[in-house]
């Protein structure tokens, strides 16, 4: 299948470099203490973040550091066909793992001993890098949160279709079956916290390929930035008012 | 360069500076493999400068957040709880302030019979002390077992401050031992807190 035209256009419209739209909320759930979500094109995704708090279980508290629990569900109607089982499968889990280990990476958890925070994300529409949404979605909550961490953790997927490097994959493009990096990094300190790869590249073109996923990622960072402070600056306005 | 202007925003990851040069305060953190100070928080910037007789003498720069974290209950502070239970030997309490604030979660604390009054300690009886219900005023001694802080009451301005009687009024205090109820006249034991001077 040609996922890019000869004119250098991909499926839905877009060049090769280009991201799709995103766009991203904070605080939308009230009974969190930090919130967000975040729209890559089609993908949405909501996160909430409780804590820190009491460890529930007290057989799992670590006495030196917090406990970061994460669960990663999708919403029954986020896919085209209803899903039957939402969460709990090995691919939910997979997922839940990875974005615990990726923020766990940011958060600075020697600060909060003997305590716990939640992270649960959940996909609302599936179009395609669910997985970096949600790292980004769990960013913005957890900045919201105020949960101190080292630096904002963002993601960006790129793949490799028709012998071009290509960002931000969606749905299709994802299920083309090539190559699909997801790379997850800390804009600031240069430094990678997530790196997954779908199916094999030779070691120059991976290289170029998460060149582009590391623009994307940064793109994302400064979008992010730029929301927290206009949010900040908002509740600042609100409380002199 | 940042530090002249008025309050700046920053979010996580930000250089504030050298650690040579300044002092990491709250919602800041010292990167241990460059020596750079970074933000670990969305808010304000806020640069503070040292207390004259420190011996390091680096501007400190500290970050505020909008959140308020919720109050948490330390040895030393003074709190408000309501009393959920009464033993032979102990009462617990379900902590609600800490100080003026009140706390978002939930914390329990103990006051052991001999914590109950300064004096006899020994003669102190707990059904005589408090009732389930009662709100109380307590300090804070320890962080106590994995259950309960450990509070107390031997103060002349801590035990009991408000109380219902058994016919479900409020009941005004006569005296540190006891209360009054206002619609029977029934007395009843307490250790009550002296309010006010």
């Amino acid at each position: 299948m040609e996922y890019v035209s000869p004119e250098g256009l991909r499926l839905d419209g877009r060049r090769p470099m280009e991201m799709r739209q995103i766009r991203a909320e904070i605080g939308t759930i009230m009974k969190a203490d930090g919130s967000a979500v975040f729209e890559m094109g089609n993908t949405k995704v909501v996160a909430a973040v409780y804590g820190p708090r009491e460890v529930q279980n007290r057989g799992q508290q670590i006495s030196d550091k917090a406990l970061v629990r994460c669960e990663y569900s999708m919403a029954n109607f986020s896919t085209g066909d209803r899903m039957r089982k939402p969460k709990g499968d090995r691919r939910s889990t997979e997922i839940s793992l990875v974005i615990r280990q990726t923020m766990e990476e940011s958060i600075l958890t020697h600060l909060m001993p003997r305590s716990q925070i939640d992270i649960y994300v959940q996909v609302l529409q599936a179009d395609g890098g669910t997985r970096s949404a949600c790292i980004n979605a769990a960013t913005l909550a957890l900045a919201d949160a105020g949960i101190p961490m080292r630096d904002l953790v963002t993601s960006c997927s790129a793949g490799y279709l028709n012998s071009t490097p290509l960002l931000d994959l969606n749905y299709v493009e994802d299920s083309a079956g090539g190559p699909d990096v997801t790379l997850g990094i800390l804009p600031k300190l240069d430094k990678v916290t997530l790196l997954q790869m779908d199916s094999k590249l030779p070691i120059d073109i991976f290289e170029n390929v998460m060149q582009l996923a590391t623009e994307g990622c940064k793109a994302v960072a400064n979008y992010i930035r730029e929301l927290l402070l206009e949010n900040t600056k908002e509740l600042e306005y609100r409380r002199g008012v | 360069m940042r530090e002249q202007k008025g309050p700046s925003l920053v979010t996580p990851g930000e250089v504030l500076g050298r650690a040579s040069d300044v002092k990491a305060g709250r919602g800041a953190y010292v990167a241990p493999h460059n020596s750079t100070v970074y933000s670990s928080l969305t808010g304000f910037l806020r640069t503070i400068s040292p207390p004259a007789d420190s011996p390091d003498q680096r501007p400190i720069v500290e970050v505020t957040g909008h959140k308020a974290q919720g109050a948490v209950p330390v040895p030393g502070s003074v709190v408000i709880g309501q009393v959920t239970k009464v033993m032979a030997r102990m009462a617990s309490a379900d902590i609600m302030c800490v100080g003026p604030k009140s706390v978002r979660e939930k914390f329990t604390g103990i006051i052991w019979q001999q914590d109950v009054r300064a004096t006899e300690i020994e003669k102190v009886d707990m059904h005589l002390s408090f009732h389930p219900g009662d709100i109380v005023r307590a300090l804070v001694l320890s962080l106590g077992d994995a259950r309960a802080y450990y509070l107390s009451t031997a103060k002349n301005e801590l035990g009991v401050v408000s109380a219902e009687s058994t016919a479900g009024a409020t009941m005004v205090p006569i005296s540190w031992t006891e209360m009054h109820c206002p619609v029977t006249g029934q007395i009843e034991q307490r250790k009550v807190a002296k309010v006010g001077s």
